[in-house]
């Protein structure tokens, strides 16, 4: 359960069908066409994240099908890092993906477009963390309505965790890692979900200095390595 | 813990190697475990991106009485649920019941402020087409089961709602 199913492989690939942005006649419909036919530069996320935009932009969707499954995960985990609840965060993503449609003849750099997402990902989950506080107050405004209002706050932590960690190593990770500054925390979990080499980016996008990962192990992973050794776990896998 | 403690981490510069590969694929599975991504929030943001073409405004969904703890994605497909949609121009809430024939689901829509306007429902099928009375309620029998958005034509932009799971 919860792999890629042949219905929904088959949904995902209808993008094709639909998606007829672009002209054929723009200057980059070479290269495009060149990144689409060479054998897939598949090091890195940010990658395949310029060639499924730059097929895309030619009306060729079948990578950008794919590139929105492979990074679906890593657009949800930095929609939730910032606070959004669970039920708003599928909207925010699905924004995101909409908003890469809206942009995809106008960002320069596709290169860039990882990041690109991300940003887009982080403001939006803030503008609906925004939005949720408004309703909120103005719901907590009618006398009648206080006693469920608790019950719509975006629940700030990711979940019932004590009920699905039960081994006692997995307990000792997730806790030490929740002891790291939140943008940390929000690092590792997406740098986990990317390859190396979108680690630089990853950083960029979510404001960490520029450096302070990428072939390195940077300061959040050693932080976490610290805290676990701290803790006595030294089998970390 | 702020990230100014993190200004001399042991080990921070060293390659990052083999062992912190496995931990950060132990970060990957245990967040997957405690915070799953939604099942079907890829092809819900594929069909988004679909009917992105479409020059309209997105609503934002209002999360009411939807079954605790579930995700539209996880929704049980024979329990009633109702979603209200808002937008600063309309406000649309819709109920979803079993349909009469197996696979198929009802709609019941309400639209406030009330008015006559059309209403599509787009599937990737192909769309569905009807027309609110003049209390603002449509209805939509035996539409199958899927994705779909709600798109009600008022003024001169559309307004669409976020591609749910029916």
């Amino acid at each position: 359960m919860g792999g890629p199913g042949g219905r929904r492989g088959a949904h995902c690939a209808a993008l094709g069908s639909w998606a007829a942005v672009g002209s054929s006649g723009a200057p980059d419909h070479e290269d495009a066409r060149r990144e689409m036919t060479s054998p897939p530069e598949t090091e890195s996320l940010g990658d395949r994240a310029a060639a499924a935009l730059l097929g895309y932009r030619v009306g060729r969707t079948e990578a950008m099908s794919e590139f929105v499954r492979e990074a679906t995960p890593l657009l949800w985990r930095t929609v939730r890092a910032q606070g959004v609840a669970r039920e708003v965060a599928d909207d925010v993503v699905q924004q995101t993906w909409t908003a890469l449609v809206g942009h995809a003849e106008t960002i320069s750099e596709p290169k860039a477009t990882l990041k690109w997402l991300l940003v887009t990902a982080r403001r939006a989950a803030w503008e609906a963390v925004r939005k949720g506080r408004a309703d909120e107050v103005r719901r907590t405004e009618l006398p009648d309505d206080d006693a469920d209002a608790s019950g719509m706050l975006p629940d700030p932590s990711p979940g019932p965790e004590a009920e699905v960690l039960q081994d006692e190593r997995d307990r000792l990770l997730w806790g030490a890692l929740r002891e790291l500054p939140d943008r940390c925390q929000e690092l590792l979990r997406l740098v986990s979900l990317a390859d190396r080499p979108d680690y630089r980016s990853i950083s960029a996008a979510i404001g960490m200095p520029i450096g302070s990962i990428g072939a390195t192990r940077g300061r959040c992973l050693a932080k976490l390595r610290a805290v676990l050794t701290e803790q006595g776990e030294t089998s970390w896998t | 813990m702020d990230m100014t403690d993190l200004d001399d981490v042991p080990g921070a510069d060293e390659p990052l190697g083999g062992t912190d590969l496995a931990l950060l694929a132990r970060v990957a599975e245990l967040s997957e475990r405690v915070d799953p991504v939604p099942e079907g929030l890829v092809e819900r943001s594929c069909f988004a991106m679909t009917l992105a073409g479409l020059e309209s405004e997105v609503m934002d969904l209002m999360v009411l009485e939807v079954p605790a703890g579930s995700v539209r994605g996880d929704a049980s497909p024979l329990e009633t649920r109702t979603i209200t949609f808002t937008h600063e121009r309309l406000t649309v809430m819709i109920a979803l019941s079993p349909g009469n024939l197996p696979g198929t689901v009802r709609v019941d829509g309400w639209l406030a402020p009330t008015g006559a306007l059309p209403i599509v429902l787009r599937r990737p099928d192909g769309d569905l087409s009807t027309t609110a009375d003049d209390d603002g309620r449509f209805v939509l029998e035996d539409v199958p089961r899927g994705l779909a958005s709600l798109l009600v034509e008022q003024d001169d932009v559309p307004i669409t709602t976020p591609v749910i799971e029916l």
